[in-house]
């Protein structure tokens, strides 16, 4: 089986503190996968492994079947990565900064310019084309951070906690653009989330991650089958030992 | 290293610093504002200070018994002195406060005295407050006078026995300075411009640093570029060549700004007399160890500044580092421009204070080519060990996830 993104035995410590332990999975073309946990479960620490920003402990990751820390040029290259919390450069217009990231790719220039102009139109960006992306709305920014991530046409997109902070219309619009990438483009897509919405709506299969260790990987449908709960909530709780009852 | 990826992060930068008012004013447009205004100002208020205190209305109280005296007659000569006549007592003279002065002159019969009798010695005795008088200038314009008096006096006294002026200074001491124009001119030049070139290439290089370090992982954009296929080596290349390219322009900026305003300046002032220490004239040769000299300096200081304002999680946190930094380039390059420091082989290893000296000496004409040579390998050295250090902060993990930094494992890389 190839897979187009995958954890094999990952480890991380930062000092005595073990983060993530043992993670393993593999990812298929057109596949949603969803990362699921509590804070500071290990969820950003994995993708952050995954796309070369932390070095594994032990353990290695593999984007398009290329080690990501043995050949991190050529890994990366398939590969795009965006949080919730990254900002754009600020003094760089929307076209300016596709442009940029486009070149650290070394997209060949007239690919690039038919490639950032297709995103544009795609996103709706030539709107506020004019603009410099500090004085952008949150929604718009959401917009040119997708389109980054985008630019190179990579072949596997991992995105940590993509909604946070936006409200009901930017968080659609990234849902959609989860579902599309998808399942139009064919391109695996990764994100981590803590809304269990998003999660039964679109990913094919999820992974839960408690203190570290991956305690399920499977299909929604199987999770609720083999906890025997009706919810994906009660079954998140369920696995990672916390309760749905709030007593007041 | 591939220089495309390199030239696209250092053409993104310089768009970024282009765009940035506050940068923009700060490394290029001040310098050219400020000087040219400041040593106007400063000409203004000086020339105005110095018509001031030679032309000033000065109280002057002589005592009663000297009025009519040939004495008296010549400081009442002179309009810009306002005389009265009073003989004041002790206790009146010590409480003497403003601008009034008491001069107590030899009386007309003395002064006749004076002149008829080779032997006899008068006394002027000047009263006033000196803490109205810093300069000193009130009581000189008096003083003068009566010197120029005593000097007729003497000369009188010689002519009668047939003697000149030169009986009474048998010795004259003739000086003069065999030191060439350039070194004149360099030792001026070449203690001041080196501190200032060091200073500005240095705020050239923080401002755009921090914005470029710290700034960019307060904003998380550095974790973007992270992970793009980018090499480490290739991000520090390409930021690192806008850092030294704003530390030289504003160097460059500032010094031709601050050069001009002073020459400017000094040819308002000049009366023509002595060597100008504008009149330096460097050949080809100066020039390109000066230009060597300045480039290894951005070298050095960009990667310091580099380096260390990565270390801070904030732009905020990043401008406490700035004065210590400064600190640290400043008073080397100052002590350098002390009396009796040379470039010799231990100080040629010493940075910052090697390259001041270097380009101290180059300035004056009196340098040595294997000192030169070797302040310029110790200066590259320095600056490519500086560039390894920011290239280990940049590979630190913490640095690259916008983590609060550990400094234990600040060389361990990802």
């Amino acid at each position: 089986m190839s897979y187009t993104i995958e954890a094999r035995g990952l480890q991380k410590k930062f000092g005595d503190f073990t983060a993530v332990h043992d993670v393993s999975f593999g990812l298929e073309s057109g596949e949603i996968f969803g990362l699921l946990g509590p804070n500071g479960a290990g969820k950003t620490t994995t993708l952050r492994m995954l796309s070369g920003l932390l070095k594994p402990t032990s353990g290695e990751a593999f984007v398009s079947e290329t080690s990501v820390q043995q050949e991190p040029t050529k890994a990366l290259a398939h590969l795009g990565f965006l949080t919730g919390d990254m900002d754009l450069y600020r003094r760089l217009k929307p076209e300016e900064l596709l442009t940029f990231f486009g070149e650290l790719y070394q997209t060949p220039k007239a690919e690039l310019k038919a490639r950032v102009s297709y995103l544009m139109k795609a996103f709706d960006i030539n709107d506020f084309a004019d603009r410099h992306c500090e004085k952008l709305s949150t929604g718009q920014k959401q917009r040119v951070g997708i389109a980054r991530t985008l630019v190179h046409d990579p072949q596997v997109v991992v995105l940590d906690e993509p909604t946070t902070g936006l409200d009901i219309m930017a968080s659609e619009f990234v849902l959609q653009f989860i579902q599309k990438v998808a399942k139009q483009d064919g391109k695996t897509v990764l994100f981590s989330t803590h809304n269990l919405t998003e999660v039964e709506r679109l990913c094919d299969r999820i992974g839960i991650v408690d203190r570290g260790r991956l305690v399920y990987l499977g299909t929604v449908a199987d999770l609720l089958a083999q906890t025997g709960h009706q919810s994906l909530a009660e079954s998140f709780f369920h696995l990672v030992g916390g309760s749905t009852k709030v007593e007041i | 290293m591939r220089f495309p990826i390199i030239n696209s992060i250092y053409r993104k930068e310089i768009r970024e610093v282009l765009r940035d008012k506050r940068m923009l004013y700060l490394v290029i447009l001040m310098p050219f504002f400020l000087y040219p205004v400041l040593f106007t100002l400063m000409g203004k208020v000086g020339a105005n200070s110095r018509d001031k205190i030679n032309t000033e209305t000065i109280d002057v109280v002589i005592n009663s018994e000297a009025e009519g005296s040939e004495l008296a007659g010549i400081l009442t000569e002179d309009s810009t002195l306002n005389i009265t006549y009073a003989t004041l007592e002790s206790n009146e003279r010590d409480s003497l406060s403003g601008k009034k002065l008491y001069v107590k002159l030899p009386t007309a019969a003395e002064l006749e005295r004076l002149n008829a009798d080779s032997n006899a010695v008068v006394a002027v005795a000047i009263y006033g407050d000196d803490g109205e008088d810093i300069v000193g200038n009130r009581r000189r314009r008096i003083t003068e006078k009566m010197e120029a008096y005593g000097k007729r006096v003497t000369y009188e006294r010689l002519r009668v026995r047939g003697l000149g002026p030169d009986f009474v200074k048998p010795v004259n001491v003739f000086q003069q300075d065999t030191a060439s124009e350039r070194s004149v001119a360099g030792r001026l030049l070449g203690t001041m411009i080196p501190v200032m070139l060091l200073l500005f290439i240095f705020i050239g290089c923080i401002y755009i640093a921090i914005d470029t370090t710290a700034g960019e992982k307060e904003r998380r954009t550095l974790q973007t570029i992270y992970t793009t296929p980018v090499s480490t080596n290739e991000i520090i290349a390409g930021k690192f060549l806008a850092v030294a390219t704003v530390g030289l322009v504003s160097a460059f900026a500032n010094l031709s700004s601050l050069l001009l305003s002073m020459r400017l300046q000094v040819s308002m002032m000049s009366d023509g007399n002595g060597p100008s220490p504008f009149s330096l004239s460097l050949g080809g040769a100066d020039i390109l160890w000066i230009i060597l000299l300045v480039i290894l300096a951005t070298i050095f200081l960009a990667a310091l500044s580099m380096g260390v304002v990565l270390l801070a999680n904030s732009y905020k946190e990043a401008q406490g580092y700035v004065t210590p930094l400064m600190m640290i380039v400043l008073i080397p390059a100052i002590i350098a421009g002390m009396p009796g420091m040379e470039l010799t082989m231990s100080t040629a290893m010493i940075p910052m204070f090697n390259l001041c000296l270097a380009m101290s000496d180059i300035f004056s004409g009196t340098y040595s080519i294997s000192l030169i040579g070797v302040t310029a390998l110790f200066a590259l050295f320095y600056g490519l060990f500086g560039l390894w250090i920011a290239g280990r902060t940049f590979g630190n993990e913490s640095v690259v996830t916008g983590e609060k930094v550990d400094f234990k494992n600040l060389f361990s890389g990802r």
